[in-house]
């Protein structure tokens, strides 16, 4: 707006920050957008408290693997949602070639794995164990699978190892790849009217669990070298032959160069901390109530100032 | 016109063979290869042991039927071809030996030629076009576009200088080729075919617009043409070619009264040869008194005395140059052989 | 890509004996496979070779070794400084020169004027109002954010085609080396394309701009070296004769001349430009193709055809633009036309830009449309989309189940029986009778390098889903092509429709199937098919209404009905041209299968996306390659068989 007053200003100002953090570098800090709502609302969400104090800040959309190799090279400065179980070993490899660490923990427990709602329990009494759920196999076949179940997982992108997991665990199911998270509730509310059994990918802390109510499978306890040792667990011959972590991290991820250049911002980073159900919050604001990620990043912060105010005021 | 003048360009021996490394091909040839055992051999032969002189002010025109090599014969002369052996010199240079640089001089200076197919740049004016040799050699604006509309002007185009080509007809677009290869004032000029994608009413026209032409500038001309009657009504001198072969060259009487080859022979049988057969080379001695007559000019055409020859008995006509002199006679019966052609 | 050897006739007989027998060969293979060995069922381990540690290495080794990745963002640094200036003008952005962002009348009025000097106000109408749909839609950053990479990454690609054309042109090695990596390049899909960028360059608008720019060269470089071909070589004579030195002329003698062919790649770079732009949001590229994803993956169909309307304007105004900048001839001013004449519509575009900016001073709606002042309308398609979906629903589940259970599953179930030695021999029999040896030979390296890659059942998954698709694609456009060449009128306004869906992106096509079948495999084949079914329809009536008028009225006095002209004569005809179509077609069909991989594929495009997500360069580029070859494979053998049938017809 109001350009021609603009032109003759652009000398003058040309990078003068507005605010308290003097120190912060005007260069825009980047972080990344994936493809689920509560780490895409959680990101606005920061975006906008960095602009409160001062920053300038960009959101490019990326690859949710991918993006740990971008933060290494500082092409992106940060990342908010660290989940142990998906992303766990890209971080820690990221981290072991240098040029990324551990901005903190979020005030969250996290769990990712096969999930189902309640009423497929009806049909299958014997879960959530997971030799049970292989037992009644053959109540989530489909025309795709045959005569196996199906497990519908999450987009490809997550990386899952599913397919290993039914091979080690010689399960009677086949593992079919949802396009998106919306698909994933797609074919839970397409499940509800009939209540067909279904199981599916789902994680925690998310909003689904407030609409559908349901549990997790239990799978043989998650241990160390599960993934990568196939000697151990049930099956000596196979790796991946157990569940995910039960009390996973929620991490958030920063680039080695953040704290020299935006020291203010990289305080506050670090000072976050959202809990299971304020980011459930985050995901239903958009999963549910269908607002633009900007608006609804707006109005959580429109309604949660006490949570909020004393990260930013404790950086300045 | 071209007497005892020098000579512009000669050429001796020139050879031009397509094919791969027709050097090395040339160096083996048997001697008495035609141009069939040639093509067998998987060259073409375009130009076979041409030689030709053109002297200063003179329009040599070169004759025969597509595939004959006079284009290609053309474009050794202007080397826009790389002849395979020979040697062509212009102006004194050796062609062959000038550097890239030198060449482009050349062109710069001495040399204009007009395409067939008109060859003009579709994304420049008419003025732009006439100016682009002159805008290649780094002449300045406003002298460029002085000279370009002059030349405009004398093929009379004034008036269409911010035409585009596509928006001129075909006779038009030639006569913007024109203007552009005389644009540098040059000293020999190449025409390629250049009447021939026309229709035969503007041909015509663009022929007299072209004798007018060559009347005020008085160039060095080679003029390359498959239309037999094009050459006899605008040459000097006709060299026709088949095979890559030059099979006669010489004056458009000559031509026709004394055909080399057989091959020549079948172009001037169609040909109503008082039309271009002139007085002077009929002219022979008196042997009776012609002081009474009326005399007639050596440089007429048979043909235009044909009226007199017919209503006047007389034997034999005085035959006058054009200063009055009196040279010799033309006989009757010879002049009305050649009108009436001979009889069998 | 066909030698003269390989049109040449005279082996016929001897060469389709051959060729059956080798298909009997395989036929064999395929019913005999109870008793083959494991070893001639499967691609046997000691033939897979790790092609993607060997890719790998070797890009490890550049860019770290060789520090090429020094180079790759130094040049990353350079396009991102343009982009950050094409982005401040548009949308804001906050970098230098810190002057945007424009207005959005300023835009729309140049965009309208720009529509009228190239073709009259119809098209200005359209390039005017495209802009101004967005402007009201609301969706004005995204699109700006979107058109800000075209307009760095189009010159770019043209400047980069242009040389390298040049060069092709000027030296016959570099077109020898560039022939075949261009083949390739075009039957690369999109992906494989990204996962190196991501390696060198990153993610973000800038990875976005390059991976453009690397996938809208090609054309560019094929339509240089093409167009420079064509020109007359009188016209470089006379340039010649006119004492041009070797830069005059190539500058302004033959590249001039060649201006057709150099706007037609233009054209090409800019919608190959559009295209790769929206699917680059896959890289981070944010804009209209990132919204669009992200509103697609969350079912969002309302918003989804917001969006999809923006790109499809968008589209065809750039098509339509450059079409016309195309066939435009420069025209000259009679004499005497005043200045203010001459320049009548520079002045009126200046004029009309400086209302737009004191507009935009004073009137904030002028400016910028923010999002709540914007209209919106998705709320009524997606009412209406939901009664029609329930209206539907029978049916497309009807349809969707029988496809998966009685058509879909069995014939993936019997491409996957095949052992792979009888597709083998298959491919090469076939290749022999419809080429020769030599083709034989090129068949077997494909599908041999295809077995060798060790994504042998991946590869027959993708080639199942496209054959299928593929199917159905000849079973509706072919009819349709018929019927529509009965008539003129309807012919060309087929083939306008045609024209024009062929200029969207890919993406686009996916939100009707997923409105229709929702997110699978069902959703997928039916994009690919109505992607495919675009050059079909189009060659067919091409290839029917080219038959000469002539052969045309022989028939008729022979008194042949309808359908035996058809059949007897137009048909036959026009087979050939059809026959590019079908390739084309089986083209379209890989790509929009691997794009299709991110609703729920279980392919190669499925494998592919799992590589851009973990950046593995050597698996994308070797799956990558696999789909290439497929690609070429039906290339080569169609486009053999229809130059030999043209040669055989006399038509060329």
């Amino acid at each position: 707006m109001r350009k021609i007053t603009q032109l003759a200003a652009v000398g003058a100002v040309a990078a003068a920050p507005v605010s308290v953090s003097a120190m912060d570098s005007s260069d825009p800090i980047t972080l990344a957008t994936h493809n689920w709502s509560s780490q895409i609302v959680m990101t606005h969400l920061v975006a906008q408290l960095f602009e409160m104090n001062g920053n300038n800040v960009e959101l490019v959309s990326t690859d949710s693997q991918a993006v740990y190799e971008s933060i290494r090279l500082g092409d992106v400065t940060a990342e908010l949602e660290v989940w142990e179980g998906a992303f766990g070993v890209a971080f820690n490899e990221a981290m072991e070639k240098g040029g990324l660490h551990d901005a903190g923990d979020h005030n969250a427990v996290t769990r990712e794995d096969w999930w189902y709602p309640m009423w497929t329990k009806e049909s299958c009494p014997g879960l959530p164990s997971w030799e049970a759920l292989n037992d009644c196999a053959s109540l989530f076949a489909t025309p795709e699978t045959g005569d196996k179940g199906r497990f519908l997982g999450g987009p490809v992108d997550w990386l899952k190892h599913d397919v290993e997991r039914v091979e080690g665990l010689g399960m009677d199911f086949v593992v079919v790849n949802a396009g998106s998270a919306a698909a994933l509730w797609a074919e839970v509310a397409s499940a509800e009217p009939t209540k067909r059994p279904v199981v599916i990918f789902n994680w925690t802390p998310n909003f689904v669990e407030a609409v559908w109510p349901g549990e997790f499978v239990e799978f043989p306890e998650y241990f160390e070298g599960c993934k990568d040792d196939a000697s151990l667990g049930p099956n000596p011959n196979a790796t991946y032959d157990c569940g995910n972590p039960a009390d996973g991290y929620l991490k958030k991820a920063a680039w080695d160069g953040m704290p020299e250049k935006w020291p203010s911002a990289y305080k506050i980073l670090t000072t976050i901390s959202f809990t299971n159900p304020q980011i459930a919050e985050m995901a239903k604001l958009v999963d549910v109530d269908e607002m633009e990620p900007e608006d609804a990043a707006a109005h959580w912060l429109e309604q949660n100032e006490d949570t909020w105010r004393p990260w930013i005021e404790g950086s300045s | 016109m071209a007497d005892g003048s020098e000579t512009v360009i000669s050429c001796r021996d020139v050879w031009k063979l397509f094919g791969n490394h027709p050097e090395r091909y040339f160096a083996s040839i048997p001697s008495g290869h035609n141009f069939d055992d040639i093509r067998n051999d998987g060259y073409i032969a375009a130009v076979r042991s041409a030689s030709l002189e053109i002297s200063r002010g003179e329009m040599l025109v070169i004759m025969g039927l597509s595939g004959s090599g006079k284009s290609t014969l053309v474009r050794c002369l202007s080397r826009l071809l790389e002849i395979t052996a020979g040697e062509v010199i212009v102006e004194g240079n050796d062609l062959s030996a000038l550097s890239e640089k030198e060449l482009i001089e050349l062109r710069r200076s001495k040399m204009g030629m007009v395409f067939q197919s008109f060859g003009l740049l579709p994304h420049r004016t008419v003025l732009n076009n006439v100016a682009f040799p002159l805008e290649m050699r780094g002449q300045d604006r406003i002298e460029r576009r002085k000279r370009a509309l002059e030349m405009i002007e004398l093929v009379g185009l004034t008036g269409r200088e911010d035409y585009y080509p596509r928006e001129l007809s075909g006779g038009q677009q030639q006569r913007v080729g024109i203007a552009r290869s005389l644009a540098i004032e040059p000293d020999i000029w190449f025409l390629d075919e250049p009447f021939s994608a026309l229709d035969p009413l503007i041909r015509r026209e663009m022929q007299d617009e072209f004798l007018r032409l060559q009347g005020i500038l008085g160039k060095s001309i080679v003029f390359i043409t498959h239309d037999f009657d094009e050459a006899l009504r605008l040459a000097d001198r006709i060299a026709i070619m088949k095979d890559g072969l030059i099979e006669q060259c010489d004056k458009p009487d000559q031509i026709v009264l004394n055909p080399a080859t057989p091959y020549v022979a079948k172009f001037t049988e169609e040909i109503e040869k008082s039309r271009v057969v002139h007085v002077s080379h009929l002219v022979a001695e008196p042997s009776g008194d012609i002081a009474e007559m009326e005399p007639v000019s050596a440089s007429a055409t048979v043909r235009s005395l044909a009226r007199r020859l017919i209503s006047d008995a007389s034997e034999e006509l005085p035959v006058v140059d054009e200063q009055g002199a009196v040279i010799g006679v033309l006989k009757r019966q010879s002049a009305l052989e050649l009108l009436y052609g001979e009889r069998s | 890509m066909i030698s003269a050897e390989a049109v040449s006739d005279h082996s016929r007989p001897g060469r389709i004996c051959q060729g059956q027998i080798i298909i009997l060969i395989a036929i064999v293979l395929a019913l005999g496979k109870f008793i083959l060995p494991e070893s001639l069922i499967r691609p046997p381990n000691w033939l897979v070779w790790p092609f993607a540690d060997w890719i790998n290495w070797l890009f490890d080794f550049i860019k770290d070794d060789l520090g090429f990745i020094f180079v790759t963002r130094a040049f990353a640094a350079g396009i991102e400084w343009l982009l950050d200036v094409t982005a401040n003008l548009l949308y804001g952005r906050n970098r230098w020169p810190r002057l945007g962002p424009l207005p959005w009348t300023f835009i729309a009025i140049t965009a309208a004027m720009i529509g009228y000097w190239l073709n009259g106000w119809k098209l200005a109408l359209l390039s005017g109002g495209t802009f101004v749909w967005i402007a009201v839609m609301g969706q004005w950053k995204w699109a700006m954010e979107t058109l800000s990479v075209i307009v760095v990454a189009a010159p770019i690609a043209v400047l980069a085609g242009l040389l390298c054309g040049i060069a092709a042109w000027r030296h016959r090695w570099v077109e020898r080396a560039l022939n075949p990596i261009l083949n390739i390049a075009q039957s690369l899909p999109h992906f494989a394309y990204m996962i190196p960028v991501v390696v060198f360059i990153g993610v973000g608008p800038k990875s976005g701009a390059i991976v453009t720019i690397i996938f809208a060269a090609p054309p560019m470089i094929r339509m240089t070296l093409l167009g420079l071909k064509k020109v007359s070589s009188e016209i470089a004579e006379s340039g010649m004769m006119s004492g041009a030195n070797r830069w005059q002329l190539l500058w302004q003698v033959r590249v001039p001349s060649a201006r057709t062919e150099i706007l037609v790649g233009i054209n090409q770079v800019i919608m190959q430009c559009l295209a790769m732009v929206v699917l680059a949001s896959f890289i981070g590229m944010p804009g209209l193709g990132q919204k669009l994803l992200q509103l697609l993956q969350a079912l969002k169909i309302g918003r989804s055809v917001e969006i999809g309307v923006s790109i499809v304007l968008i589209a065809i105004m750039l098509d339509q633009c450059s079409k016309a900048w195309v066939v435009k001839e420069p025209k000259h001013f009679e004499k005497g036309v005043p200045w203010h004449e001459r320049h009548r519509l520079k002045l009126l575009w200046a004029g009309l830009s400086c209302l737009a900016f004191l507009a935009a001073e004073f009137l904030p709606l002028a400016d910028q449309i923010k999002r709540t002042q914007a209209l919106t309308v998705y709320k009524q398609i997606d009412t209406v989309v939901e009664r029609f979906i329930i209206l539907a629903d029978p049916v497309t589940q009807w349809l969707r189940g029988f496809l998966i259970r009685n058509v879909l599953i069995p014939m993936r179930d019997v491409y996957l029986w095949l052992p792979f030695t009888a597709v083998l021999a298959f491919v090469a029999g076939i290749g022999w009778v419809i080429g020769s040896l030599r083709s034989a030979l090129i068949c077997l390296a494909f599908v041999g390098m295809i077995a060798m890659t060790g994504w042998w059942d991946r590869a027959v998954i993708t080639t199942y889903m496209v054959s299928f698709a593929v199917l159905v694609v000849i079973a509706i456009g072919l009819p349709l092509g018929i019927w529509a060449s009965r008539a003129r009128a309807r012919a060309r306004l087929v083939l306008l429709i045609c024209d024009t869906a062929q200029t969207f992106p890919s993406f686009i096509y996916l939100i009707p199937v997923v409105m229709l079948f929702g997110v699978n495999d069902v959703a997928a084949i039916g994009a690919v098919i109505v992607f495919g079914l675009v050059p079909m329809t189009r060659y067919t009536i091409e290839g029917l209404r080219s038959v000469p008028p002539e052969i045309d009225e022989a028939a008729d006095m022979c008194g042949a009905a309808f359908r035996q002209k058809l059949w007897k004569v137009r048909f036959p005809l026009a087979l050939p041209t059809i026959a590019v179509g079908l390739n084309q077609t089986v083209l379209f069909s890989l790509f929009m299968v691997i794009i299709a991989a991110f609703i729920g594929t279980q392919d190669l495009g499925q494998e592919m996306q799992r590589a851009l997500s973990s950046t593995d360069v050597g698996k994308g580029l070797v799956l990558g390659l696999c789909v290439a070859f497929i690609g070429l494979l039906v290339d080569h053998l169609i486009l053999t068989w229809s130059a030999r049938r043209k040669v055989a017809l006399g038509i060329s």
